[in-house]
Parts: C-alpha cells; sequence; structure tokens
C-alpha cells in the first residue's frame, strides 16, 4: 500500500525536448548555484547524434535528479540521511550523511555524487534553498527556450499540471519502478537516447 | 537505427576495489568459521585440528574487513550514526550490527575452546553459524539490492556469495594447515588424510559455484539489452580475461582438475590448487563490483 503524502505540495519538472537547443546554460548555473566541484554535476545534457551526413541531427537529453515517487536511494540508505520529503523533494542531509555511496550504487540514473571535499553524498534537490523562498530552481531561471518548466504537480492550475495534462509524457527508465517527478515532452522516445552509450569506456 | 554519444557524464565509480575486498575478507572469514564449528559445534572429530586454527583466522579476518570500509566511506568519523539511525530496508543496517555480533560472538566462541569447555563452546558455535551466514549474505544483499546495475540486482547474489566464501574458506583453511603442521607444529608433519578430505569437500563446492555462476551469466544473454552488455562485458569484452581467465579457468576449472585427479591428489599440488582457488575467488569479487558498475547508466 502506498501512503499517499498530506501535504498539497509535490514538486516536479516538465523538459520540453522540442525547445532544447543542448546550449548547457542549465548545467552551467547549476555548477555556479550549488557550488558543484569540479569533474561531477548535478545535471547535464546528454547528447546523440543519429544518421549520416546529409541527413544527421543531434537529440538532447537534460538529466537530473528525478526526485522519485518511490526513491531506491531513501531504501538502502543505512541512516536515513536521505529521504523524501513532504513537498516531494527527495534530500539529502548532509550533516547525516556518512558517504558510504550506497545512493550512488542504487541509483538506476546515476546522478548522485560524492562531494570530494566534503565526503557527502550530494545531487540534485530542485534548488531547495531558492523553491523555498519562492524563487524558480536555477537551471529553469537559465533556460534560455523555457524547455525546463518546475513547478506543484498537486496544483491543476500550474503550468507543469497543464503540460502534463495536454501532452503525453515520458520518464527516464520507467523500468525501474521508481515513479520519476522529471517529465519529458516532445521530441522523440526518450529510450532511443537514454540507451546510446551503454557499454562504451 | 545508427546512433552515436556526443556528450555525456558519469559521476565516477561507487564501490570499488575497497568494497570487494571487504566482501572477499568476510568471505573467507565466515568460510573458516563454519569450517571451525564442523568439529566443536557438530562434533565431527575428524576436523577437530581446524577448531582453533578457524576460529582465530575469522576472528583476525574480520576484525580486519571493517577497516576497508572505514577507508572507503566518505566521512569515517560519522559511523557511529549506523547504530543510531536505523534504516530497516537497508543492507548496511543489518550488517552494522552483524559486524558487530559476529566478531564478539567469535572471541567468546573461541576463548572457550581454548579453555576446554566443550559445552559452551557448542553453544555458542551454533549461534556462530546463522550469524555467519547473515554476516556474509547480507553482503551480497547489499548487491543484490543495487537496483541500478543489473549484474547485482539479482537473487541469486546472496547464495552466490555464500558458496564463493564456502570456496575460498576452505582454500584458505587447506593453506593455513598445511603451513602451520610443516612449520609450527611438534612432529613437522602434514595431517596429509585431513587435507585431501577437506580438498574433496573444496572440489564439490566449487561444483557448486560452477553451477550457480552459470545460472547467474547465462540468464544475462537471454535478458533485456543492459543484462545482455554486462554478459559480453565478461564473457568477451574488457572483463574477459579476468572472468573467464583468472576467475574460471585458474581459480576453479584448473583446481578442480587437481583435487579430483588421482595423480595429483598430493599435497604440493594441492598447495597450488588452493593458492589459484584463493586469487580466483579475489578475482570474483571484484568481477563482480567493478564489472556490475562499469557500464555507464546514462
Amino acid at each position: 500500500m502506498k501512503k499517499e503524502s498530506k501535504s498539497t505540495v509535490r514538486y516536479g519538472m516538465v523538459i520540453d525536448l522540442r525547445r532544447c537547443i543542448g546550449c548547457h546554460s542549465c548545467s552551467v548555473a547549476c555548477k555556479n548555484e550549488n557550488e558543484v566541484p569540479l569533474g561531477v554535476w548535478r545535471s547535464w545534457v546528454k547528447q546523440i547524434e543519429r544518421g549520416t551526413y546529409p541527413r544527421v541531427r543531434k537529440y538532447f537529453l537534460p538529466i537530473l535528479c528525478n526526485n522519485c515517487e518511490r526513491p531506491i536511494c531513501t531504501t538502502v540508505c543505512p541512516v536515513i540521511a536521505t529521504y523524501k520529503r513532504e513537498d516531494g523533494i527527495v534530500y539529502i542531509d548532509p550533516h547525516r550523511c556518512i558517504g558510504c555511496r550506497y545512493c550512488m550504487a542504487a541509483c538506476p540514473y546515476g546522478v548522485r555524487y560524492i562531494n570530494p571535499t566534503k565526503g557527502v553524498a550530494q545531487k540534485c534537490e530542485f534548488c531547495l534553498h531558492l523553491v523555498e523562498k519562492g524563487i524558480q530552481p536555477a537551471c529553469v531561471n537559465a533556460c534560455p527556450n523555457n524547455a525546463r518548466i518546475f513547478g506543484n504537480l498537486k496544483d491543476p492550475e500550474s503550468e507543469v499540471s497543464k503540460l502534463l495534462a495536454l501532452n503525453p509524457f515520458q520518464v527516464v527508465k520507467p523500468e525501474m519502478n521508481t515513479e520519476p517527478r522529471v517529465f519529458y515532452i516532445g521530441g522523440l522516445d526518450i529510450t532511443s537516447i537514454e540507451k546510446v552509450g551503454e557499454g562504451i569506456e | 537505427m545508427e546512433a552515436n554519444l556526443l556528450y555525456t557524464i558519469s559521476n565516477g565509480e561507487t564501490f570499488g576495489i575497497m568494497i570487494a575486498t571487504y566482501f572477499y575478507l568476510t568471505g573467507l572469514s565466515a568460510g573458516s568459521f563454519i569450517l571451525s564449528t564442523l568439529a566443536y559445534g557438530f562434533g565431527i572429530e575428524r576436523y577437530k585440528p581446524l577448531g582453533k586454527v578457524g576460529i582465530i583466522l575469522a576472528t583476525l579476518l574480520l576484525v580486519l574487513a571493517p577497516l576497508f570500509l572505514l577507508f572507503h566511506v566518505g566521512k569515517p568519523l560519522r559511523s557511529w550514526e549506523l547504530f543510531v539511525y536505523l534504516n530497516p530496508s537497508s543492507p548496511i543496517t543489518w550488517g552494522s550490527y552483524l559486524l558487530t555480533l559476529y566478531p564478539i560472538n567469535c572471541i567468546i566462541y573461541g576463548f572457550f575452546m581454548f579453555r576446554g569447555n566443550a559445552r559452551l563452546t557448542r553453544i555458542f558455535g551454533f549461534i556462530g553459524i546463522p550469524l555467519a551466514i547473515c554476516v556474509h549474505g547480507y553482503t551480497g544483499f547489499i548487491l543484490s539490492f543495487g537496483k541500478a546495475r543489473i549484474l547485482w540486482n539479482s537473487p541469486i547474489m546472496p547464495l552466490l556469495f555464500l558458496v564463493s566464501a564456502m570456496v575460498s574458506g576452505i582454500a584458505l583453511m587447506i593453506l593455513v594447515c598445511v603451513i602451520k603442521d610443516r612449520f609450527f607444529s611438534r612432529e613437522k608433519k602434514i595431517n596429509k588424510e585431513l587435507v585431501l578430505d577437506l580438498a574433496k569437500m573444496l572440489g564439490w563446492v566449487i561444483v557448486f559455484d560452477i553451477f550457480l555462476v552459470i545460472c547467474d551469466v547465462s540468464v544475462l544473454f537471454v535478458s533485456h539489452r543492459e543484462a545482455f552488455e554486462v554478459g559480453n562485458l565478461l564473457l568477451t569484452g574488457k572483463f574477459s580475461f579476468w572472468f573467464v581467465g583468472v576467475e574460471t579457468l585458474l581459480g576453479k576449472i584448473i583446481p578442480l582438475f587437481i583435487v579430483f585427479y588421482p595423480r595429483t591428489r598430493n599435497i604440493p599440488a594441492l598447495v597450488f590448487a588452493c593458492i589459484l582457488v584463493v586469487l580466483g575467488i579475489y578475482a570474483m569479487r571484484c568481477n563482480v563490483v567493478i564489472g556490475g558498475e562499469f557500464i555507464p547508466l546514462l
């Protein structure tokens, strides 16, 4: 039985792949806002190319923590340092995390990293410190084409809810049964982007 | 349709060689402990010489093993939190208690054994057997719960880990018995009967281990795409030397041959076989841990 949260807020993100131009502004803004160390990323844009010249096209897939409804990271965290908040954001308590990396090993999306100086796990938290003040996450603010839309999934009047009601949407790795709360609309089947590159060094 | 990867990010390896070594040491410890209880718990007389060596090995290896965990975690000074903030669904939470209770039980069991108290030794031996199985079984669960990786996320993993723990435990025990008898005993004479007996046991456990590995790997090839990639990685890809060559051929097939072929059933050949087995199981731990997380996720 799934426990339904009583909260009236459930944050989520919609990414319109038709609008993404692969400029990496979101990655840079995220690094800047969250002081992400060198070599690791909270959000990035995966790029693939398909076809042969002259019929060739690039495809983009912005990736970030899905802040899942059924997160595996919270299941395996031995000290409950990572947990799902009432508003749906999967948070890591930096004062409790012991840096055992089990959440990194279990996460099917590979979005967690160890902060080399602090020794604790970190990931995208939808810019919690900004959202609590009523400001949009840094990547959403930075996106020049409004490809990223952030909002309350439980409010039927919010832009994310409207987009999800009117558009077919996809999530990354639905087979993992984590119920991601980052949705992709537009563009082609994202599994064809997500699978490319498996088996490379 | 042909597609090429242009850009993606990988946030680095998660478990790596430290955790593989930790799994290996707990496996050796659990294997040695179970052998030790054959004599003092189950009362099988011919394994009596193993009891004391077994318990010393089990305790020492298990004191050593968690050190690798401390080297691995980012905040070792916060490890006390493991005992205070409990998450019942996390194998590491189970493990933090098992890793405390098991060595304590080992020390009590060893204490009574050296004092010659047969009844209490037996009791603590029987308490220790489920603990030893849990202490190594839970390491299998750590990998099984690692949902992201298809090689880990398999229900066979705890059993595979337990059986390979027995393989490495028996092999190490043969080596230690031979060294102890040859150099440190009064008669300087190797107990050949015991060594041959253990070798036979080793052989049958290796057969079971090979069976489990075949179950595990063959299913990868008929499962979905990611599983197929991992299967290829092990059999023909980057890890084929370590998986096919070191782990399977050197670590299992050749020792099996030495153990069961009558002409090679002598002490030097068996010692050689046991060295191969002990190294082969280490390769197995590394293959599972490092090979499992080798393929990028996104």
